[in-house]
């Protein structure tokens, strides 16, 4: 019974994301139907008139290796999904290139397939990027932009920041002591005699 | 486990409270109502320092741990040893490991574990958690650079914290930020954030230590230490001195000052006139230094000192009230029709994306309506029962109510986290950073499922005794400090409480009905 139970629950219809909690804008990760391909990104938002679920597929593409976003939009207040044209663009979000040079390229225009609107890509160089889905609907620009990341990810800068400000702390209250401290011990020496 | 669709999306469900349990709690909530309204009161005496109480240290088994941990520095200090290094790892677990949070040991390990089990201990442990915290630990170590003597200097500027910055108000925006983190932005699902938080709290109270005197951050700042400070007011063990004329007598007061080799109290107590566990640590400093070996742990009934001993400021029974909102928004944001409502506000004022400001709009109201409802109800009584004293006692004096039914309802939910969603723990031990790991299937999620840890039964029999202890201790307070706080004589009028009985019942009624409903899986 519990492994019928289990095929069934392999059998469910893939469209029927199923998930435990979940918060909108945030990534979450989840296995196809078939556990050999790698996983996938999802995102879900809101924005004006429509619900918006963006998935990325592998979740963590590498370099030199093609993937896949898709976007499916429905409407709000009768569920229907979006038929138009959806710009996708392209934008470095790494901490200096995202700041200084932060340049935007158009990987493509689409339009929907089953109601899904599908753009492939192939990065040669890894790092963070932003994705931006934009369309237009009812005279009203919808711009969304998804987090994408290539390759491994390069986690020393929080680290780096935790050490420094500590450093800088402990390193002003030492400078700072130094200077208290005799003048306090002068003080006590002068008030005990 | 149930599955509940909400809008096409398929969503995994922890069952709810059956009804069963639900009736007979009602029930027994009306009739405790009914009698506490009815029946003679008489106000207890406030003296809590009593002879009989059971000292830790005398009992059979548990009594040479107490002595040991009480004695010796080294066993605290291994501790301490110990959570710094899974402290460290969380946050490279955090930094370097997979973003799957079920496969990461940040994200298990300190909200569905640590964050899920603390609240537990507190009842059985008071405020040990604070002992050995890792963040205090890191920034004692960085700067007074001493594993655990005394340090002289102490490498700190000792300066007073300003006035605006004492009490408990810093402690309570932090703890509002906390779930505005955890629920709004959902950092529960992110390795990465989780140990951006970890780290941020480390640089926050070692800024602290180098800063102001002692252990400002524990006292005022820390959103952890509070709460737990507070929830212990309601714990089952509590650090007194074992004879008080000793203390009264005592022209050193070491507890407070420390000596030579030992700290004085983090938080400035003096053992002698200590009534309350909430600012204690349970570092155990005071025991380490008193010339007279005049401290010990005891046992003592769980709500003796929220029924009668404390006594609040306003910043904290402010604190406890919003404690109270925040644990029933816990519950609220992990139904099922939450994310629908939230869809729907946000269409309302034009939100957009990850729904922030309805999120932030929802915590607000969340806590206004709470802490609304309470001034409201503690106004009806100040008004029923003649108001003799002032509103501001009874504001103070009433917010003890809030804690057990706080207490109470943040278990139970967390029972439900913590048998249900640890199966995977074991995995993520062995492989901390999830090398390699693929998210948790569904058929997994499953399995997990079956392999509670305890049975469903157990868990909903637990529950339910949560939600009437905590509303029992609830309608003990209320009488007792309504009794201290009634005009001539309480005896029967019990009946002119009635706003804060209604306030307890409503209360308990919402968590009930909050945990009869089926719970969206964390993780
Ligand atoms: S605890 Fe010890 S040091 Fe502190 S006041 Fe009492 S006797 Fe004195
Ligand atoms: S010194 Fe004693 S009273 Fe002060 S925080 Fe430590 S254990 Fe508590």
């Amino acid at each position: 019974m519990k492994r019928l139970f289990l095929l069934l629950l392999f059998l469910l219809p893939p469209c029927q994301f199923a998930g435990a909690h979940h918060v909108l804008g945030r990534p979450t990760y989840s296995l196809s139907e078939d556990s050999n391909t790698p996983p996938s990104m999802q995102v879900e938002t809101q924005i004006g008139a429509y619900f918006v679920s963006y998935m990325a597929f592998p979740a963590f593409p590498k370099p030199n290796e093609p993937g896949r976003v898709s976007v499916y939009a429905t409407r709000l207040d009768d569920g229907a999904p979006f038929q138009g044209e959806i710009t996708f663009s392209v934008r470095d979000d790494s901490w200096l290139d995202g700041w200084f040079a932060s340049r935007k390229e158009v990987l493509g225009v689409q339009r929907p397939n089953d109601n899904t609107h599908r753009q492939g890509f192939i990065f040669k160089n890894e790092g963070d990027y932003i994705i931006t889905a934009e369309f237009e609907d009812g005279g009203e620009p919808y711009i969304i932009d998804f987090p994408l990341r290539i390759g491994e990810p390069v986690a020393v800068g929080p680290i780096g920041v935790a050490v420094g400000v500590i450093t800088v702390i402990l390193v002003g209250v030492n400078l700072v002591q130094r200077k208290r401290l005799p003048r306090a011990g002068k003080q006590g020496r002068r008030a005990a005699s | 486990m149930i599955y509940c669709s909400v809008d096409g999306a398929l969503m995994m469900t922890h069952p709810g409270l059956p009804e069963f349990w639900g009736i007979c709690i009602l029930i027994m909530m009306i009739l405790t109502v009914v009698w506490a309204m009815t029946a003679p009161m008489t106000a207890m005496k406030t003296a809590m320092h009593g002879a009989g109480a059971l000292t830790l240290a005398r009992l059979p088994v548990v009594g040479n741990g107490v002595r040991l941990l009480a004695a010796n520095r080294w066993v605290p200090l291994v501790l301490k040893l110990a959570m710094v290094s899974l402290f460290l790892l969380v946050i490279a677990a955090g930094l370097f490991g997979t973003p799957f949070p079920e496969r990461n040991l940040a994200t298990v390990l300190t909200w569905n574990l640590w964050w899920g089990g603390l609240i537990f201990s507190i009842f059985f442990l008071g405020s040990a958690w604070c002992a050995i915290c890792p963040w205090d630990a890191l920034a004692q170590w960085l700067v007074r650079r001493r594993l655990w003597r005394r340090a002289r200097p102490n490498n700190s500027l000792n300066l007073r914290v300003p006035r605006w910055l004492r009490g408990v108000w810093p402690a309570l925006w932090l703890l509002v930020g906390l779930t505005w983190l955890e629920l709004g932005m959902g950092i529960t699902l992110d390795p990465h954030a989780t140990a951006l938080v970890a780290l941020l709290i480390v640089v926050l109270a070692t800024a602290s230590l180098a800063v102001f005197r002692r252990k400002a951050f524990c006292r005022y700042f820390c959103p952890v230490g509070r709460t737990v400070g507070s929830y212990s007011q309601l714990a089952m063990v509590e650090l007194r001195p074992i004879d008080a004329s000793v203390c009264a007598r005592c022209k050193t007061l070491d507890c407070y000052h420390g000596n030579q080799e030992i700290e004085p109290c983090p938080t400035g107590l003096v053992m002698g006139s200590l009534k309350q566990n909430n600012y204690c640590t349970s570092c155990g400093n005071c025991t380490q230094s008193c010339p007279h070996a005049n401290i010990a742990w005891r046992l003592r009934p769980p709500s003796i000192e929220a029924v009668r001993g404390a006594r609040p400021q306003t910043d904290e029974a402010w604190f406890m009230v919003a404690l109270l909102a925040l644990t029933a928004l816990h519950g609220l944001t992990m139904m099922p029709f939450w994310e629908a409502w939230m869809r729907a506000l946000a269409r309302a004022i034009g939100d957009s994306g990850g729904l922030l400001w309805s999120f932030s709009l929802g915590l607000a109201a969340c806590l206004i309506s709470v802490g609304g409802l309470y001034a409201l109800l503690a106004a009806a009584t100040h008004r029923l029962t003649g108001g003799s004293q002032p509103f501001r006692r009874y504001l103070t004096s009433f917010a003890f109510v809030a804690l057990p039914l706080a207490f109470a309802y943040h278990m139970a939910h967390n029972l439900n986290h913590l048998v249900r969603e640890s199966a995977g723990v074991g995995g993520v031990l062995r492989n901390p950073l999830g090398v390699g790991a693929l998210p948790l299937g569904m058929a997994e999620k499953q399995i997990r499922h079956m392999n509670m840890l305890i049975y469903q039964d157990v868990v909903f029999a637990l529950q339910a005794g949560l939600l009437v202890l905590g509303f029992l201790i609830a309608v003990r307070i209320v009488r007792h400090r309504g009794a201290s706080l009634l005009e001539a004589g309480a005896g029967s009028q019990g009946w002119r409480l009635f706003p804060m009985l209604l306030f307890a019942a409503g209360i308990s009624g919402f968590n009930l009905w909050l945990l009869m409903q089926p719970m969206v899986m964390r993780m």
